[in-house]
C-alpha cells in the first residue's frame, strides 16, 4: 500500500507561507476583476468554457487543487491512498464542510458528482474518469473509486475547475443542462454567490462559514464584463479592476502597463491548461495529405518570430507534439522537423525530395488556410505563415470566418486544408493530447478532436498503453515513441506553446500560488491600500 | 368630426396596419438569420471545449432545433401571438426577462442621446442659419462636419483617454460602481455619472446630423415667399426667425429623429461595447455570434414595434407643428 500523506505537507505549506508573510492579511474590500467574454451560465460542471473557469472555481471546490510545482493540495478531500494495483483509490473527505445553503457536504455528494454529473454531461469527465466503474460511500466521509484500469492521469484532474464537487440535493431527479442550479450556483467554496446582471457583472460575497481557517480575506468578489480591450486596459489603469487573466488585456497593452508601479504582469497560473498553438491538416483530402509536405511546413516556420513580433514575446517554440510542461512528469521529448528559427532551405529540400516542383510562378501547390476567429493576433500569424509557405512554394488563400461557422467547417463537414488553431493540452497528454491523434477520437461533430481524421493503429496502441501505465518511467518511454511517431507523420503542426498574461494591480495580494491560476478560488487574496 | 376622435381612429388603424408588417419583419428575420451556418449548440459546444455528438443532440432536440424550419417558425409565431417571445436556451432563462434587464439602459441612453443631439442640432443649426457665412457659422459647420466624419469607437476612447484616464472625472466604463453597490438617490447620481461620456460621444455623430439639417432647412426656408410676404408686412426679423421659419424648418429634423430612434438601439453597438453600457444592441451582437436565434428575433420585434410607433408619434407630431398637413 502506498500512503501519501497529504495533510503533512499541507501543514508544512502552511507553515513556510506563515514565516514567508511580513504582514498579516488584511480582511475586507471588493476585488473587481475581468472576466471576459460574459459566461452563458455558470454551471462549470456542464461546461469548461473560459468565463465560467474564472467564476465557478470561487464557487465550487474540487476534491484538491494543485501547487505550482504539480503536487496536490488537498481541499475537500484531506487525504486519498491508492492500492498497489492501481485500481481502488479510497479519499478521506474533510469534515464540517457544508454546502453555501446549510446542508452537509458528504460522500454522497462525491459519488453523485462524478458518477452522475461528471461522467455523463462534463465535456473530459467521461474521458477523466473513463475508468471509474464505481464508487463506494462506506461512511459519509470516504469515497473508494473503483477503476477498471489505472488512470494515473485520474489524479491530475481534481481542481475545482476541472472537476468541481456539486450538490446532490439540488440536482438530483433533475434535467442537468437545465438546472436552476446552473444559474444560481451552491458551492462549498469560500465565496458565494450573490447577484448576476446581465451585461454587466456577477457578485460574489464572502463566505462567513467557510471550512478553511486561512480566509476568505475579501468581502466581496465582483466580475465585470466589458467587450472592448482598450476600454478593459483603460479600467485596468483607472484601478476601476484589480485584475485580468488570459489575454483580457492584450499583450501590446500589457507591455506597456508592466512599466508601472501599481500595475504587475505575470504568465504564472496556466501549467495545467498549457495552451499550444497549432496547425491542423486534412490528412484525407486536399494537398496536405503527404507526411512530407507537413513536415516541410513545420521545418519552415520562423517559431521565436511569431512569438516576437506577433505575442510580443509572450510563448515558447514547440519543440515535439507534447508540451515542454509534461517535462515535469518526464513525458516530454524534444524532436526533429521543429526548429525554433525555421529553415526554409530544409523545407525547400524536403519538398524538391518529395518530387512537388514549382511552376513558372514558383508555386508548387495551392490551398486554403482558415485562421480560428479568436481574434486580431491569430490573423496576423496567419498573415504570417501565409508569406512563410509562399517562400517554400505553397501559396495560400486565408479565410476568416465567425466562431459557427468556423466550427462546423472544421469539425462538423472537414471542409478545410490547413487550419490555425490553439488547444489546451491540460495537466496530462490523457486530458489533453490524445483527443487529437487516436483514432477512437475521430468524432464527426464533436469540437476540438482529431479533425485531421489521422489513424495510426501503431500510435493508438501506445496511446492506450500511455493512458494506464502507472510506472513513471515506463510511461515516459511510450510517450517518447508517441512523440517520434508523431514528429514524423505530423497530422499537426505544433507552433508554440502560448504564454497567457495576467494583468493585476498590486495592491491585490496572494491571489496565486495554485497551478490553476486564474481558475483557482482566491481563497487566500486580500487588498492592502 | 372633431380633431381628437380624428386623430384616435387614424392612430388605431396605424396600429392596425402595423402587426402585418411586424409579422413580416419575424418571417423574413427568421429566414435570413436561419441562413448562417452553425446553430446555438455549436456554439455552446465550442465554448465548452468539447462534447459528444449525443450530447449535442440532445441539446438540439430540447432547443426544438431539430424540427424543420417552417415548423420552428410557425412554433415561433404562435408564441408571439400569446405574446411569448420564447427561452434563450444560451442563458437558460426567458427572453422576454432579458430583454426588459437590458431594455431600460438602452431606453436611458437612447433618450438621453436624442435631447442632446436634437436639442444642440437644432440650437446649432439656427444660429449657424441666422449667422450665415460669419464666423460662428464657420465654426458650427467646421465642427459638425469633424463630429461627424470621427468613427464613434475612436471618439470614445479619446473620451476615456482624456476625461477618465487624465482628468479623472468620469469613469472608463460601465453602468454603475460595482465596487461600492449605492443605493437609493446615491445610485441615480452614480448611474448618471457613469452616463455622461457614452451620451456624449453617441450624441456627437447625431448632433453633427441635425446641426446640419436644421440649417439647411432654415436656409431652404428663409427663402420662401411667406418669409417675403410677412417682411414685407413688417414683421421683425426676431418673429420672422422663430414664430415662423423655425416651426417649418423643424418638420425634417423631427421626421430624421423619428427614423433614428430604431438605428439607435442598434447604431449603439459601438458606444455600448466601448463603454460596457449594458443595452440592447449589445445584446444582439452577441446573440447573434452566438446564434440565440429566439433572443435575437425577440429583440428584432421589439425594435420593429418601435420604428412602428415613434413613427406614428412623429405622424401625429406633425399634425401640431404644421396644421396644414390633416391627418386621417
Amino acid at each position: 500500500m502506498k500512503i501519501i500523506n497529504l495533510l503533512g505537507t499541507a501543514v508544512l505549506v502552511t507553515l513556510l507561507s506563515l514565516f514567508g508573510v511580513a504582514h498579516a492579511q488584511k480582511s475586507g474590500g471588493t476585488m473587481v476583476f475581468l472576466v471576459q467574454p460574459e459566461p452563458p451560465t455558470m454551471a462549470g460542471y456542464v461546461s469548461t468554457s473560459g468565463p465560467i473557469g474564472l467564476l465557478a472555481p470561487k464557487i465550487y471546490e474540487g476534491l484538491f487543487d494543485y501547487d505550482t510545482a504539480g503536487k496536490m493540495i488537498p481541499v475537500l478531500a484531506e487525504s486519498y491512498e491508492m492500492s498497489a494495483d492501481g485500481k481502488t483509490v479510497t479519499f478521506k473527505l474533510r469534515k464540517g464542510v457544508s454546502w453555501h445553503d446549510g446542508k452537509p457536504f458528504t460522500s454522497a455528494d462525491v459519488q453523485f458528482s462524478i458518477m452522475n454529473v461528471l461522467k455523463e454531461v462534463h465535456p473530459r469527465g467521461p474521458n477523466s474518469f473513463k475508468e471509474v466503474s464505481s464508487i463506494d460511500t462506506p461512511d459519509s466521509h470516504t469515497a473508494v473509486f473503483n477503476l477498471d484500469n489505472p488512470a494515473p492521469y485520474m489524479m491530475r484532474a481534481f481542481s475545482a475547475y476541472e472537476s468541481p464537487m456539486v450538490p446532490k440535493h439540488h440536482l438530483e431527479g433533475q434535467d442537468l443542462k437545465g438546472a436552476k442550479l446552473g444559474n444560481n450556483p451552491v458551492g462549498t467554496g469560500p465565496y458565494k454567490f450573490v447577484e448576476w446582471k446581465k451585461g454587466q457583472y456577477i457578485r460574489l460575497d464572502k463566505n462567513e462559514d467557510y471550512w478553511g481557517s486561512d480566509g476568505p480575506y475579501l468581502d466581496k468578489i465582483v466580475g465585470r464584463f466589458v467587450p472592448d480591450a482598450s476600454t478593459r486596459t483603460a479600467a485596468m489603469e483607472n484601478g476601476e479592476v484589480l485584475y485580468a487573466a488570459y489575454n483580457a488585456i492584450p499583450n501590446i497593452d500589457a507591455v506597456r502597463l508592466k512599466e508601472r508601479d501599481d500595475i504587475g504582469v505575470t504568465t504564472d497560473g496556466y501549467s495545467m491548461i498549457n495552451p499550444m498553438a497549432l496547425i491542423e491538416f486534412n490528412t484525407k483530402e486536399g494537398p496536405f495529405v503527404d507526411a512530407a509536405v507537413r513536415r516541410a511546413i513545420s521545418t519552415a516556420i520562423d517559431r521565436q518570430f511569431m512569438i516576437d513580433t506577433i505575442f510580443f514575446g509572450y510563448g515558447k517554440p514547440a519543440t515535439s507534439a507534447l508540451s515542454s510542461n509534461f517535462s515535469a512528469t518526464g513525458l516530454h521529448a524534444e524532436m526533429p522537423n521543429y526548429p525554433a528559427n525555421g529553415d526554409i532551405a530544409a523545407a525547400n529540400k524536403i519538398l524538391d525530395d518529395a518530387g512537388y516542383a514549382k511552376d513558372g510562378n514558383g508555386v508548387r501547390m495551392k490551398g486554403t488556410f482558415d485562421l480560428i476567429p479568436y481574434g486580431e493576433d491569430w490573423r496576423r500569424g496567419g498573415e504570417y505563415l501565409k508569406q512563410v509557405l509562399g517562400d517554400i512554394g505553397i501559396q495560400v488563400d486565408l479565410r476568416y470566418e465567425d466562431v459557427p461557422t468556423w466550427l462546423k467547417r472544421i469539425y462538423h463537414n472537414y471542409d478545410f486544408e490547413m487550419n490555425l488553431n490553439y488547444f489546451y493540452q491540460l495537466s496530462d497528454p490523457v486530458l489533453g493530447v490524445h483527443r487529437h491523434y487516436g483514432t477512437n477520437m475521430i468524432r464527426k461533430g464533436t469540437h476540438f478532436v482529431n479533425s485531421s481524421r489521422y489513424s495510426n493503429p501503431e500510435l493508438d496502441k501506445l496511446l492506450r498503453a500511455g493512458m494506464t501505465q502507472p510506472d513513471a518511467t515506463k510511461r515516459a518511454a511510450i510517450y517518447k515513441d508517441i512523440q517520434t511517431i508523431l514528429a514524423e507523420d505530423m497530422p499537426v503542426v505544433n507552433l508554440f506553446e502560448l504564454e497567457f498574461l495576467t494583468v493585476f494591480n498590486t495592491k491585490l495580494k496572494d491571489a496565486y500560488g495554485s497551478a490553476m491560476g486564474a481558475y483557482a478560488s482566491f481563497g487566500n487574496a486580500w487588498l492592502d491600500d | 368630426m372633431n380633431r381628437t376622435s380624428k386623430i384616435l381612429r387614424y392612430v388605431s388603424r396605424r396600429l392596425l396596419q402595423g402587426i402585418p408588417i411586424i409579422l413580416a419583419i419575424i418571417v423574413l428575420n427568421f429566414f435570413l438569420l436561419n441562413l448562417a451556418e452553425g446553430d446555438a449548440v455549436d456554439v455552446l459546444a465550442g465554448e465548452a471545449g468539447s462534447a459528444t455528438p449525443e450530447y449535442m443532440d440532445q441539446l438540439r432536440a430540447k432547443f426544438g432545433l431539430d424540427k424543420p424550419l417552417p415548423v420552428q417558425l410557425l412554433v415561433y409565431l404562435k408564441n408571439v401571438v400569446t405574446l411569448d417571445l420564447g427561452y434563450s436556451f444560451r442563458h437558460d432563462m426567458p427572453v422576454s426577462k432579458l430583454i426588459v434587464d437590458r431594455f431600460w439602459p438602452t431606453l436611458l441612453l437612447m433618450v438621453s442621446t436624442i435631447i442632446l443631439a436634437v436639442g444642440f442640432g437644432i440650437l446649432l443649426g439656427l444660429l449657424a442659419a441666422v449667422s450665415l457665412n460669419t464666423w460662428k457659422d464657420a465654426i458650427i459647420t467646421v465642427f459638425a462636419l469633424i463630429t461627424y466624419a470621427t468613427p464613434l469607437f475612436w471618439v470614445g476612447l479619446m473620451m476615456i483617454v482624456v476625461f477618465s484616464l487624465n482628468f479623472g472625472w468620469f469613469p472608463t466604463s460601465g453602468m454603475e460602481n460595482i465596487a461600492a453597490f449605492h443605493e437609493g438617490f446615491d445610485r441615480v447620481k452614480d448611474i448618471a455619472h457613469h452616463l455622461v461620456l457614452p451620451t456624449i460621444t453617441l450624441s456627437l455623430f447625431y448632433l453633427a446630423l441635425y446641426t446640419r439639417m436644421m440649417r439647411a432647412s432654415m436656409l431652404e426656408q428663409y427663402g420662401l415667399d411667406y418669409v417675403v410676404t410677412a417682411r414685407a408686412k413688417g414683421l421683425t426679423e426676431r418673429r420672422i426667425t422663430f414664430v415662423h421659419v423655425l416651426r417649418n424648418a423643424l418638420l425634417p429634423v423631427v421626421t430624421m429623429a423619428g427614423v433614428q430612434v430604431g438605428a439607435l438601439i442598434g447604431g449603439s453597438v459601438i458606444v455600448e461595447s466601448v463603454f460596457a453600457w449594458p443595452g440592447l444592441g449589445m445584446l444582439a451582437f452577441e446573440s447573434l455570434f452566438a446564434r440565440d436565434l429566439n433572443l435575437l428575433l425577440g429583440i428584432f420585434l421589439l425594435s420593429s414595434a418601435l420604428v412602428v410607433a415613434v413613427n406614428l408619434i412623429v405622424d401625429v407630431i406633425y399634425s401640431f407643428l404644421d396644421p396644414r398637413i390633416e391627418i386621417g
